[in-house]
């Protein structure tokens, strides 16, 4: 069956939901470009696409909660317009949110019955247990009913948030990145239960990922999202691994202009081994090596949540490592603190620039005294030289092209890509031997990227060892002497640029690990 | 002795209607900390109305519309300008303090009105205020209504994707919490000690914050402490009934704000804090916006 038929069948057959010409613009991005949607009844439908494409916007339309510019949506062919998530249970359109959206200090039923259309006036909680029991029993799903949210483990808070949609009647389940919480064990689980619910019980389920074997265990049909465009909707059946890789990714992916000619000195940083816990206390970082030297740009891709938090934070210090080591230029540093492992040559430039890297309320120049309070040259006995410390920030504002009206403005007026000059101003001014960068142009226009790609490259060809973490594959491509990805924790590989290609480091992004094309 | 208990849950009824808005108002999630302001005004509002027009009525009507009022503007600060609460709150005290002394000073002096009627012996805001301690634990934990204010307070970004209206929500508790502080200033000024004078209440209102933190927001907890805080009040003033001679009638004045001391350390040591945090209701003071 080609494209054409498909759609072809799929005009014979009414779709349940469709949305047509969707566009949704957010104070300086194009989130949703005039998106079509098509999905059919009692099927799984996979919304494929990178971080930042736009898929939870899209749902979020669906659902309610957010308002598009333009575009319609249909529900069995009728035009529906949801003002409210409310809008959307009462026509029975569930969703189960990126990020968990449970009362954790209430107990798993009133979760259940919150916002119920039947619960009105009084509470009849017992009448809800029996139905919610029955209901469990009915796709076969264990909750304790009477437990805090809080206490329970992420994969059945999940389940807590699916049975809501079902129990508030919902025949269309729209769950976002579901599995991108989960254990391994808890994703098979899910993913049965989810072709259980379609194929016994004739529920639609629209299934946001970035995961193709999630799509390749559950779906029938896929619509690829890049940039807030639809770019295609085919059946998964007939589509290749690479073909789908292929459209999330975008052909644009532009090879590099940038020379790469530094040679490559000895090793700077290395890695051996890495473990780390992330907040929740699931180990996120499980067995990371490798090593960056003198001269070398190492890009790690990847998509948020696979271990690049952990990974920045624990070589920055800000994170303890649960096994391995971590050594600069030769000495091992995994258990020194930030402050000594800046003094030996190390920069960080944290992925969160207006929460993490700077304090908002503090002028540019205290912000800069924040990476310098203990240079000997800014600080004597403890009083910090002012003049010093403004000149530096000047001459900072300067080469990093920072607008801003004058050193003693608040770090909060200045705009994203001005702050991020900033901060990478700050550490790079301190010529440090081995810098990690965390999403360091993620939110920037293009201009202000290409600066700061610019000072990474000036680094590097100074001597540094960069370690750059980034989800944008054309910015790791465009920079990096070798490219790897993490997935769920580890390495799938790590090797010189000009071995491989976009598609392929695509590939290992949604974690088909190792296959060559 | 029997008149001692009288006066003693009279002035604890002030506490408890203050205390109860309060407690309403912050398990949706929004703290009001002008509530001795609001009293204030609702107070004076009630008293002047009252003597001008030589009715009870009518003045209760106007200390209770007062408070809903300023309890709304308190909505308009924190809920549709996501201001900070604190702030909003504390303007609104400032505010009702300066206003109430400039607008009651003219009619400083007793209501002169005869004693406000009473029903079994006591005052009816009374047994108001118990009917009300029924009705508030029967909303928040039997209607789906109350589910939707905790969990407004606690998650207002769960409740809103599970279809609840939490602005709605959250005004409506703000306005309630506004309407009881109006008729605590009431009960005050008509029932409890119906004279008018500069800053009558003399923090009243911060007594019966602190009894909401104190309560862990439980509305039977509530009524326990304002009782035990308006007898301790009473017995401040006619300390002679059972302590005869011991201190001075102004070292036990002091005692209920002692108490508010030693209740507040209590509140911040570890032990209390785990179980007192788990009650606190988690988005409280927190601008919500979607
Ligand atoms: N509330 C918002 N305000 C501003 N920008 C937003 C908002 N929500 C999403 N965006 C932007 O819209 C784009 C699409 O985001 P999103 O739909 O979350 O993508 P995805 O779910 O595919 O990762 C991103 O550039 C994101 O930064
Ligand atoms: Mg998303």
């Amino acid at each position: 069956m080609t494209r054409e038929q498909h759609s072809a069948q799929a005009t014979a057959r009414p779709p349940v939901l469709r949305a047509r010409g969707i566009t949704k613009a957010f104070p300086g991005v194009l989130a949703l470009d005039g998106v079509d949607l098509e999905v059919e009844e009692a099927e799984v439908h996979a919304v494929l696409g990178q971080n930042g494409a736009g898929k939870t916007t899209l749902m979020n339309v669906l659902f309610g909660l957010v308002q598009p510019d333009a575009g319609e949506v249909y529900l069995r062919g009728r035009r529906v317009r949801f003002r409210s998530p409310h809008d959307a249970l009462a026509h029975g359109i569930g969703m189960v949110h990126q990020t968990r959206k449970l009362v954790a200090a209430h107990t798993v039923l009133e979760n259940l019955v919150l916002g119920h259309p039947r619960a009105r006036g009084l509470l009849d909680l017992h009448a809800a247990r029996r139905e919610l029991r029955s209901l469990c029993q009915r796709y076969g799903v264990h909750v304790d009913l009477d437990a805090r949210v809080w206490q329970l483990p992420e994969g059945e808070k999940q389940w807590v948030e699916i049975l809501k949609a079902l129990y508030a009647g919902a025949r269309i389940l729209i769950l976002d990145e579901p599995t991108s919480a989960l254990t391994p064990p808890e994703v098979q689980v899910l993913l049965r239960a989810l072709r259980n619910l379609v194929e016994e019980h004739g529920v639609t389920v629209l299934l946001v990922t970035h995961k193709l074997p999630v799509i390749r265990a559950v779906a029938r049909t896929v619509t690829v999202l890049r940039a807030g465009r639809a770019v295609a909707r085919l059946p998964v059946s007939e589509a290749s691994d690479q073909e789908l890789v292929q459209l999330m990714v975008g052909q644009e992916v532009a090879l590099p202009g940038l020379p790469t000619d530094t040679p490559r000195g000895g090793v700077l940083l290395e890695v051996e081994d890495l473990c780390a816990y992330n907040d929740k206390g699931q180990l996120s970082l499980r067995g990371v090596s490798f090593s960056a030297h003198e001269g070398e740009i190492v890009g790690v891709a990847g998509v948020t949540g696979n271990g690049q938090d952990e990974l920045a934070q624990v070589l920055a210090g800000l994170r303890p490592a649960a096994s391995g080591r971590v050594r600069l230029a030769g000495r091992d540093i995994t258990h020194l603190r930030p402050l000594d492992r800046w003094r030996l040559g190390m920069g960080y430039v944290p992925a969160d620039r207006s929460e993490v890297a700077t304090v908002a309320a503090f002028s540019l120049v205290d912000n800069v005294g924040l990476n310098y309070h203990f240079d000997p040259e800014i600080c004597r006995r403890g009083l910090l030289d002012r003049g010093r410390l403004e000149r530096l920030t000047r001459r900072i504002l300067a080469t990093f092209r920072v607008k801003a009206p004058h050193p003693y403005v608040q770090a909060r007026h200045l705009s994203g890509g001005n702050l991020q000059k900033l901060v990478v101003g700050r550490v790079l001014s301190r010529q440090p031997r081995v810098v990690v960068a965390h999403l360091p142009t993620q939110g920037l226009d293009v201009e202000a990227a290409t600066f700061v790609r610019g000072r990474l490259l000036e680094a590097k060809s100074r001597g540094a060892a960069v370690v750059l973490i980034s989800e944008d594959l054309d910015e790791v491509f465009a920079v990096s002497d070798r490219v790897g990805a993490l997935y769920e924790g580890r390495f799938v590989a790590l090797v010189p640029r000009h071995q491989t290609d976009p598609e392929t480091v695509g590939a290992w992004m949604a974690g088909l690990a190792g296959r060559d094309r | 002795m029997s008149e001692l208990l009288v006066r003693s849950l009279e002035a604890s009824t002030v506490f408890l209607l203050a205390a109860l808005g309060e407690l309403v108002n912050q398990r949706s999630g929004v703290l009001n900390v002008g509530v001795e302001g609001l009293m204030l005004f609702g107070g004076t509002a009630a008293f002047v109305v009252a003597k001008s027009s030589a009715s009870y009525a009518l003045g209760l009507g106007a200390g209770v519309a007062v408070g809903a009022l300023l309890g709304g503007v308190h909505g308009v600060f924190s809920i549709r300008l996501r201001g900070d609460q604190v702030i909003s709150g504390m303007g609104l005290w400032v505010l009702s303090f300066g206003l109430t002394t400039y607008l009651g000073s003219p009619h400083t002096g007793p209501l002169g009105l005869p004693p406000f009627p009473t029903f079994a012996g006591l005052s009816p805001f009374v047994h108001a205020g118990v009917l009300l301690v029924v009705a508030v634990w029967f909303v928040l934990s039997r209607t789906s209504l109350g589910l939707a204010i905790r969990s407004a307070g606690e998650n207002p970004a769960a409740a809103a994707a599970s279809g609840v209206n939490v602005p709605a929500v959250r005004y409506l508790c703000v306005v309630f919490g506004g309407t009881l502080a109006g008729l605590a200033g009431a009960a005050y000024t008509l029932s409890y000690n119906p004279v008018w004078n500069y800053n009558f209440l003399m923090g009243w209102g911060f007594v019966s914050l602190a009894l909401v933190f104190f309560s862990m927001w439980n509305p039977w907890i509530l009524l326990g402490g304002s009782v035990l805080f308006g007898a301790m009040w009473q017995l401040s003033l006619n300390p002679e009934y059972v302590l005869p001679g011991v201190l001075s009638r102004y070292v036990w004045r002091t005692v209920p704000f002692l108490v508010t001391v030693v209740t507040l350390t209590v509140i911040s040591t570890p032990w209390f804090r785990t179980r007192w945090g788990l009650a606190k209701p988690q988005a409280l003071g927190v601008p919500y916006s979607d």
